[in-house]
């Protein structure tokens, strides 16, 4: 009997103790060597260097005495450079590998044996399909709410019906995949957007000579086009050169993602009235804090922990609604530009 | 000969020089999987770079290969996405491989039309074709065997297309240098006139060489899917290269009728210990691309400018 309450007894301390824990924000041990490389997508892309300012900002805050390299391959060899570039950073030894991933789930099996050799893989801004071989993802809104925005901005500037288009990104792209089906899923669901039609997904390949041409590709394919939907800063931009260059912006608009700085000349004269984004400094400044305290043993990766992520605040881990399986800690929100607040955040 | 033999020695010295330098810089160079992945890693395009050598030294050339490569991968990653069975869709690409390597002999050996007008044409056209069947899809969900073979160790450490490569190495090495029709490929590509005259049939010799040509790069295609475990249509676009580069800096002639297997092989190491150190030591991207770009530019420059330099003397005397 005693035996019992004294069972009885431990279990419900163990339950406390357990229970504090979860509810326990994880505190950042600083001043540790974390050998980190930050991979994006490809160079030369504007949000992806803001990424890497995030990311050192985060490594200067840390205190990291480990090192940090920010590279990613050459864009016409992005699939099978990363896979080659996080092959070299598991021989390499380094603790994480933090990757905006374009590789579909071709980099899978590279990840998974990264994993098995002792170097992290956490992915941000694109994450691995599958899940396979991923610690975490690190995602800048939630995937689901993205597409919600997406059929907005294309239900404001086609007045409510019309046909419309995406130009995207890469093929393997795994956001801009999950951003137009969850995009397409909103435009079922809701008969609010019953009389917007989707004529066609194009892919420029986050090039902007191949999106340009997209553009004006589908310009001629569909004499009704009303909106070019690109979910790509590099594909937007594009867009919406092609559409001034020949004086279509009154007849079709362009939104998607874009980049304030890139985008401001093209909300002000109209060829693209809205788009939307997050901060990428933001978005690599936790991704670094995130894999940092991952690869020191502060955070084990598990669904539940709450964590104090710098100047971004609390921040916890939870399941990935759009990959079952998958784990994921949510940056959000964004923010919707138009000619009242481009020009302040394009500066 | 003098001058093979001289270049084959400049490669060894580059290719002992960059493995030392790799060796001392990076100190993670000389583990077995690093090794394993240093071929691995460019592993489809070595082996098709192995029938290149052959059809240059024949004074010919197989712009088709990449796209071959690339066709071959999606006709197989179309096959699985209807719901064919894996095993019959391999031996379908490699049927397919044959027949794009007939093709192009067709035209090159029976038609008389010039090899780079052939398969600059067929570079296009296999391509396009592999983008019909998988659109701007990427198609993947291969079985498991399929994948293991791609990626995993088969014996030893030793994955499945490391090995194809050793064998077709030495293999081809062997025909090229040790038999009858290595001897009438080499005997072609130094003038196929002279050869035509002596009895030589020509036509059959090419007409091997394209088939293998275009069976060689089906199979690199299929390792390719399988190491990726998808493909798209861009598939292994803008090897052929990466490819013809290997086989020229190896000292082969554009010409036809000079150059060695060995030759071509130390080049292949050159190339890949290059882009293996560097990347340890965290030299990437376009420095890469530069560098071995220079490497190419001295490559062809300094046998010519050696050549011009005898002539110059011996007219001298």
């Amino acid at each position: 009997m005693k035996l019992t309450k004294l069972g009885v007894a431990i279990t419900m301390a163990a339950g406390l103790l357990g229970s504090t824990a979860m509810a326990e924000v994880i505190e950042a041990k600083p001043g540790q060597a974390v050998n980190m490389v930050l991979l994006p997508k490809f160079l030369g892309v504007a949000v992806f260097d803001q990424a890497d300012r995030g990311a050192q900002e985060a490594a200067k805050e840390l205190g990291n005495t480990g090192t940090y390299q920010y590279e990613g391959p050459t864009p016409e060899n992005s699939a099978a450079g990363q896979i080659e570039m996080l092959t070299t950073a598991t021989t390499q030894k380094q603790g994480v590998v933090m990757i905006s991933n374009n590789a579909g789930d071709q980099i899978a099996p590279t990840a998974e044996a990264a994993q098995k050799a002792g170097t992290k893989v956490v992915t941000w801004d694109s994450p691995i399909p599958s899940g396979k071989g991923e610690s975490l993802f690190v995602a800048q809104v939630d995937f689901g709410s993205i597409g919600t925005v997406m059929a907005d901005m294309v239900y404001d500037e086609a007045g409510g019906k019309g046909e419309f288009a995406v130009l995207s990104a890469s093929p393997d792209a795994a956001n801009q995949n999950a951003w137009i089906d969850a995009m397409k899923k909103v435009l079922a669901s809701d008969a609010k957007y019953k009389d917007l039609k989707l004529d066609d997904v194009v892919y420029g390949n986050d090039q902007s000579e191949e999106s340009y041409n997209r553009a004006l590709g589908l310009v001629d394919k569909y004499p009704n086009l009303k909106v070019i939907m690109a979910p790509t800063t590099v594909g937007i931009v594009a867009a919406a050169k092609a559409m001034q260059d020949e004086k279509l912006c009154d007849k079709v608009k362009v939104s998607g993602l874009g980049l304030p700085a890139e985008m401001v000349s093209y909300t002000m004269n109209g060829c693209a009235p809205e788009f939307a984004l997050w901060s990428f400094v933001d978005l690599g400044y936790l991704t670094y804090y995130t894999s940092y305290m991952l690869a020191t043993g502060s955070l084990k990766g598990e669904i539940g922990e709450e964590f104090k992520a710098g100047r971004m605040g609390t921040m916890k881990i939870d399941a990935d609604p759009g990959r079952p399986g998958a784990k994921r800690v949510l940056m959000g929100p964004f923010t919707v530009y138009n000619k009242d607040n481009v020009e302040a955040a394009a500066k | 000969m003098q001058r093979l033999k001289s270049w084959e020695g400049i490669l060894l010295a580059l290719f002992l020089m960059t493995f030392a330098g790799n060796v001392v810089l990076a100190p993670e160079f000389l583990t077995v999987q690093n090794q394993v992945n240093l071929f691995q890693l460019s592993i489809e395009k070595i082996i098709v770079a192995l029938v290149m050598t052959l059809i240059i030294l024949n004074a010919e050339i197989d712009l088709s290969v990449a796209s071959v490569m690339g066709l071959s991968a999606c006709a197989f990653g179309y096959m699985v996405t209807q719901g064919w069975p894996a095993g019959g869709a391999v031996v379908i690409c490699l049927g397919v491989g044959l027949v794009a390597g007939l093709i192009n002999a067709v035209l090159i050996a029976r038609a008389g039309i010039p090899s780079l007008v052939v398969t600059l044409a067929m570079l296009i056209g296999f391509r396009g074709f592999a983008r019909v069947l998988v659109k701007d899809q990427s198609m993947g969900n291969f079985p498991d065997w399929f994948t293991h073979l791609g990626q995993d160790p088969l014996v030893g450490p030793l994955p499945l297309a490391l090995i194809l490569f050793v064998v077709l190495l030495v293999g081809l090495g062997v025909l090229l240098h040790r038999t009858g029709f290595g001897r009438q490929i080499v005997v072609i590509g130094t003038n196929a006139e002279v050869a035509r005259f002596s009895g030589l049939n020509v036509a059959r010799v090419k007409t091997t060489l394209f088939v293998m040509s275009g069976f060689v790069s089906a199979l690199a295609g299929l390792l390719y899917a399988a190491r990726l475990g998808s493909v798209r249509g861009d598939a292994a676009s803008g090897f052929e290269l990466d490819i013809i580069t290997m086989v020229l800096m190896g000292g082969v002639s554009i010409f036809g009728g000079k150059g060695t297997m060995p030759g071509v092989f130390l080049s292949i190491l050159i190339i890949l210990n290059l882009r293996n150190g560097m990347a340890l030591t965290n030299i990437t991207g376009h420095i890469q691309t530069g560098v071995i770009g220079i490497l190419l530019i001295a490559s062809v420059l300094i046998p010519n400018l050696a050549s011009d330099l005898r002539a110059r003397r011996a007219k001298a005397v």
